[in-house]
């Protein structure tokens, strides 16, 4: 069954005379227990659609379509019953530990606030969250929460914010680009931290990330997403090993380990999309039709795909 | 500990710098002050004044000796005996017109600051959750003109519409509130509008912020978010602000003192210099410069006890 469903949604951002694009017409479903990651290169609209869903879009966002979490619809939610589910049933681990604590308030309020507003005792609660920090690695938790957020490393302040999202066992995490900005050795152990979270708590997680290992590591299914729409969804090791679009096929190519060989060109404006494939300016199987006419979602071998070529692949 | 020693031996050099200014200055305004003094000694006989009694009074007060003597048996006498001259219309020490004179400055200065305060951060904050809203652009449309109408016109304004036309508030006097009331709205109205425009701006970049994201994310009201979140990182830019303001306010009250006959050192200081009652030009620029100095120590103080990364080493 699934968890959540998205239909049609499209995110645009007005800009003075322009309005941006950001994501186009976006369809998937995640099932309970699952993890489906969305990856894609910067700008390609995954973090935006994690935003979307808890509505923390800036004011200036233009959001259609619908979102279902259980059945419910969130977009036509009141304020007030929102935020019975921001945090508690779908909770978000931002982008940039750095950035997502506040540098002026100590560690330990900022975590209890997690069970404020829910009629749970705070030190219940905080009782709750030293076991987790605990188990996710965290040494000298109590120690830990008299300090400020500055006072930590970038590995820890992670640590921590996972800590935060998952302290309500939530039925939904949204992963944002968790190994962003973390050098390779903080990095390894994000992965040590998702594949725990993973197997110890059987959460249901949207995995925002453009980093392919972590992807590979913790994925079931990957949505791969270009210029705000998904152009390619089916399980992890298909995906990522078999690949079956042409940008997926650049996007494996790009690693390290596979050769680092860049996609040439640049994925084009959002102001003004071009009429075709929005690939087919750098693809290099394209041909009149990806020109003209702009591909559908199509059943591929089991899994989804965006290309007019499917049958070349 | 080092860095208070530092602190307090820069604001001995600011306080030396500002008295030599001003008693060179006064010196360098032209007309001989034994002349003066002696004017206002006489008044009504000035014509038979005598060049004996001229020496007498050059001899008495030590006129004719080098200015830098002067200046420096100033600063002896006040650094060893805490006696800063004797005022030549008075003929009292200026240490005791001080005393007289500065309850009726520090009240009107507190007062207008916690006007300043308590109303431009409030609207400020407001003005920056309603931006762009209607309300938003009327409260920076009046602040606009909060900003640019000086002092001491909406001085006469408020007389005019409060005491003597609406009879609420007597239009000058000293002891009770209601005396306060009027001087203190005009001097502040300046810094209401500083206030509240920085607290605005600060407000919407905090709002801004990933942390702010996060905190919604975890499902907290908005009020909360504002009072715990923004706010304390929002503040910093403005107690600088307010800092600032109390200088110009203390400029202000010179001429705020005077429009409503307020006892205080403004109108002092005003009186004195028509007079050339330089000992108590001297002790005025001096309390002066040291209320606007133990601001700003308050000031620096305060923004390491709002921001945990600032230290002061």
């Amino acid at each position: 069954m699934s968890l959540l469903e998205i239909k049609d949604l499209s995110v645009e951002f007005s800009a003075r005379e322009n309005t941006v694009k950001a994501v186009s017409h976006v369809f998937f479903k995640v099932r309970e227990g699952e993890t489906l990651g969305l990856i894609g290169e910067s700008g390609s609209g995954k973090s935006v659609i994690g935003l979307a869903l808890l509505r923390l879009l800036p004011a200036n966002a233009n959001v259609s379509g619908t979102v279902l979490f259980q059945g419910q619809d969130l977009f036509s939610l009141r304020p007030s019953e929102l935020r019975k589910i921001r945090g508690k049933r779908i909770s978000l681990m931002p982008q940039n530990p750095a950035g997502a604590l506040n540098p002026v308030l100590k560690n330990r309020l900022q975590i209890e606030e997690v069970f404020e507003e829910r009629g749970i005792d705070k030190k219940e609660g905080m009782k709750k969250s030293l076991r987790l920090m605990k188990k996710l690695l965290l040494r000298d938790p109590e120690k830990l929460c008299d300090l400020y957020p500055h006072q930590l490393s970038g590995g820890m302040r992670q640590r921590l914010i996972a800590c935060m999202s998952l302290s309500f066992e939530p039925e939904l995490m949204i992963a944002d680009e968790p190994t962003k900005g973390l050098d390779p050795e903080a990095k390894e152990g994000a992965v040590e931290l998702f594949t725990k979270i993973k197997n110890d708590y059987g959460k249901t997680m949207l995995l925002i990330t453009h980093d392919l290992d972590l992807a590979l590591e913790v994925c079931d299914r990957i949505a791969v997403m270009y210029a705000g729409e998904i152009v390619e969804l089916d399980k992890a090791s298909k995906v990522l090993n078999a690949p079956s679009h042409p940008y997926t096929k650049g996007l494996v190519r790009a690693q390290p380990r596979n050769g680092l060989v860049p996609l040439s060109g640049q994925s084009p404006s959002r102001i003004s999309l071009p009429e075709g494939c929005f690939f087919h300016e750098r693809c290099r199987y394209s041909n009149i039709e990806c020109f003209r006419k702009h591909p559908e979602m199509k059943n591929h071998n089991g899994g989804w795909i965006r290309c007019h070529f499917q049958s070349l692949q | 500990m080092k860095y208070f020693i530092k602190r307090v031996g820069f604001m001995a050099l600011t306080i030396f710098a500002v008295c030599a200014l001003t008693f060179f200055l006064m010196n360098v305004i032209p007309g001989g002050t034994a002349k003066l003094v002696l004017k206002h000694t006489f008044v009504g006989l000035e014509e038979s004044v005598t060049d004996e009694q001229l020496n007498q009074i050059s001899d008495k007060y030590d006129l004719d000796a080098p200015l830098y003597l002067q200046f420096f048996r100033w600063i002896k006498e006040a650094v060893f005996r805490g006696d800063i001259g004797t005022s030549y219309v008075f003929k009292k020490p200026v240490l005791y017109l001080l005393a007289l004179r500065l309850p009726a400055t520090i009240q009107l200065a507190v007062m207008s600051m916690l006007i300043a305060i308590l109303t431009g951060v409030s609207l400020g904050i407001y003005s920056a959750i309603r931006e762009n809203k209607i309300s938003d652009h009327i409260l920076r449309i009046v602040t606009l003109f909060g900003v640019s109408m000086p002092g001491f016109w909406v001085a006469l304004l408020l007389i005019l519409i409060f005491s003597l036309r609406l009879k609420l508030v007597p239009v000058t006097g000293y002891g009770s509130l209601e005396n306060l009331l009027l001087p203190a709205a005009a001097l502040s109205l300046h810094s209401v509008a500083a206030v509240m425009r920085v607290t605005r701006t600060s407000m919407l970049e905090t709002l801004g912020q990933e942390y702010i994201r996060f905190a919604k994310a975890k499902g907290l009201p908005l009020w909360k978010i504002v009072s715990r979140h923004a706010l304390k990182n929002a503040m910093l830019p403005v107690i600088t602000v307010i800092g600032f303001q109390m200088g110009s306010l203390l400029g202000g009250a010179v001429v705020i003192e005077k429009i409503f006959a307020w006892p205080g050192i403004g109108s002092l200081l005003v009186d004195s210099i028509s007079a050339r009652d330089l000992p108590v030009v001297q002790g005025c620029v001096l309390a002066i410069v040291m209320m606007f100095l133990f601001v700003h120590f308050l000031v620096d103080m305060l923004y390491t006890h709002l921001d945990p990364r600032i230290r002061y080493g």
